[in-house]
């Protein structure tokens, strides 16, 4: 099992998934989020798969009834979008209420996509992500639907400091520790050496 | 500083070199004698250090985080966002209080709400016997005797599961399978429970059925598929832990077992201590975590 300090410190670091960039709360119209990309990054498709997993688990933290789905080709040549589905208002069919809430579980067999119902109704907005980086694309996100940043309490601003604070001593730490280590690495080759086991090197 | 000079001792024996080459005789004896003093010391040192612990160690929860069911998959469903429902899984890790060299925990359970039921099941029994109609009705994809033991010895193995009736068990060892079957885990024998008198109810068992065993401490099982509603999962992890503890009720009396933390965990998400409440504070509603992915 992994050591339990590790497991509370990448639990303390889940803060991440709270707050920062993508952190945004969706108006209600929006009923489901879908990309598209390539499963490899050249062709400019670095900046969809950033923002799949830096910003889409912010975004479904905060909005934890709207379905993402992401579907990746593997074209490099071939299109990198994001479609955005919205239902009015007025008649709200969001897929919470057309989810299986009755008694029956949702099939036990891993059939493909058993979770998802079929949707084919064109996207409303539909954003070209090939080439942008995963900032441009969540500003471009925000600007179609109107979306809501939520601001992080002061509270929470001072544990992310506190965290960056942290791996900023770390990572001075392990640089000294590395040297250290390779100072006492390179006596012992050199002794090697001495007493004639030259075959190392 | 120590550990080159005494290093450098030994080749002065040996008359000049590259590095001892400059050095004044005074400070070759000096470390010579050291040396064997900080190896009467080291001798010492490891016979103490061979005394280990007998237990696993279990830390203190008091300080760890601990979440509810309903946070743990919030967070855990932000965590698997994009991915396929149905290749990522929710996790259980059940670290128990116990000692190293003891018996070990090893069950199979049938969850409420099964994670995999697609498994392919054999069994072995005589072809036109009531146990073959039996588990024909109960599923499973593979009934018969030689035709079986044919096809595996030319190397066919079409299925995850081997069940074996108790009265073919004599022909099963008689056609030494083991060789083939042993090494994939799925030579049937009563150690494992898959000899059984009853066809039919095991084979039901095994379809959606699964397995766990404890290693190093620490139980692991697949407790869910990723698009489970909160209830199915609470479902779901209250018979595990009850399977759980009955079984941990049915060892000796010697050997003492306690759970000692439970980790809901995910394909590509971390590890969320449980603190066996369904619902926090501030949690958001249950309903919004039912909806698909």
């Amino acid at each position: 099992m992994v050591h339990i300090v590790s497991r509370m410190r990448k639990l303390r670091e889940l803060l991440w998934v709270r707050v920062g960039p993508g952190a945004i709360i969706l108006p209600k119209e929006v009923s489901k989020i879908t990309m598209e990309f390539c499963k490899k990054l050249e062709g400019g498709h670095r900046g969809p798969r950033h923002f799949w997993h830096e910003m889409l688990p912010r975004v479904k933290y905060r909005n934890p009834s709207i379905p993402i789905h992401i579907s990746r080709h593997s074209d490099p040549a071939g299109p990198s979008l994001l479609h955005i589905y919205t239902t009015p208002s007025s008649t709200t069919p969001t897929p919470t209420s057309t989810s299986p809430l009755s008694s029956t579980p949702p099939s036990a067999t891993p059939n493909a996509r058993t979770t998802l119902t079929p949707d084919t109704s064109a996207p409303t907005h539909t954003i070209p992500c090939l080439a942008f980086s995963e900032s441009q694309i969540l500003e471009q996100l925000i600007e179609t639907t109107g979306a809501v940043v939520v601001q992080p309490t002061p509270q929470e601003t001072e544990e992310l400091a506190e965290i960056e604070d942290f791996k900023r001593r770390s990572e001075k730490d392990r640089v000294e520790v590395r040297e250290k280590l390779m100072k006492v690495r390179r006596e012992q080759e050199l002794l090697k050496m001495a007493r004639g086991e030259v075959a190392s090197v | 500083m120590a550990q080159p000079r005494s290093l450098i001792a030994p080749l002065s024996r040996f008359g000049a070199s590259v590095v001892t080459g400059p050095k004044s005789d005074l400070p070759r004896f000096t470390s010579l004698s050291y040396q064997t003093i900080r190896c009467a010391t080291n001798k010492s040192d490891t016979k103490k250090k061979k005394k280990g612990r007998s237990t696993f160690i279990c830390h203190d929860l008091k300080r760890a985080d601990q979440f509810s069911l309903v946070d743990a998959m919030h967070y855990i469903r932000a965590f698997e966002v994009g991915r396929n429902p149905s290749s990522s899984k929710y996790e259980m890790h059940v670290h128990l209080k116990t000692i190293k060299n003891g018996p070990v925990v090893r069950n199979r359970m049938r969850l409420p709400h099964p994670v995999k039921t697609d498994i392919r099941i054999c069994v072995i029994c005589p072809a036109d016997s009531k146990a073959a109609i039996e588990a024909r009705a109960a599923g499973a994809t593979l009934v018969g005797e030689d035709e079986i033991f044919n096809q595996v010895k030319e190397g066919i193995v079409e299925f995850d599961r081997c069940i074996c009736y108790i009265e073919s068990l004599q022909k099963l060892n008689k056609a030494g399978l083991g060789r083939i079957l042993g090494p994939k885990g799925l030579m049937p024998s009563t150690k494992t429970g898959t000899v059984v008198t009853q066809v039919g109810p095991a084979v039901r068992n095994m379809t959606g059925g699964s397995e766990y065993r404890e290693k190093v401490g620490v139980i692991r099982m697949a407790i869910g598929q990723l698009g489970f509603t909160p209830e199915e999962m609470q479902n779901n992890i209250k018979a595990f832990m009850d399977t759980l503890k009955k079984d941990i009720g049915q060892l000796s009396d010697r050997v003492s077992k306690d759970i000692h933390e439970v980790v809901l965990s995910s394909t590509n998400g971390p590890g969320f201590t449980l603190s066996g409440e369904f619902r926090g504070p501030n949690s958001v509603s249950p309903k919004e975590l039912s909806g698909p992915l």
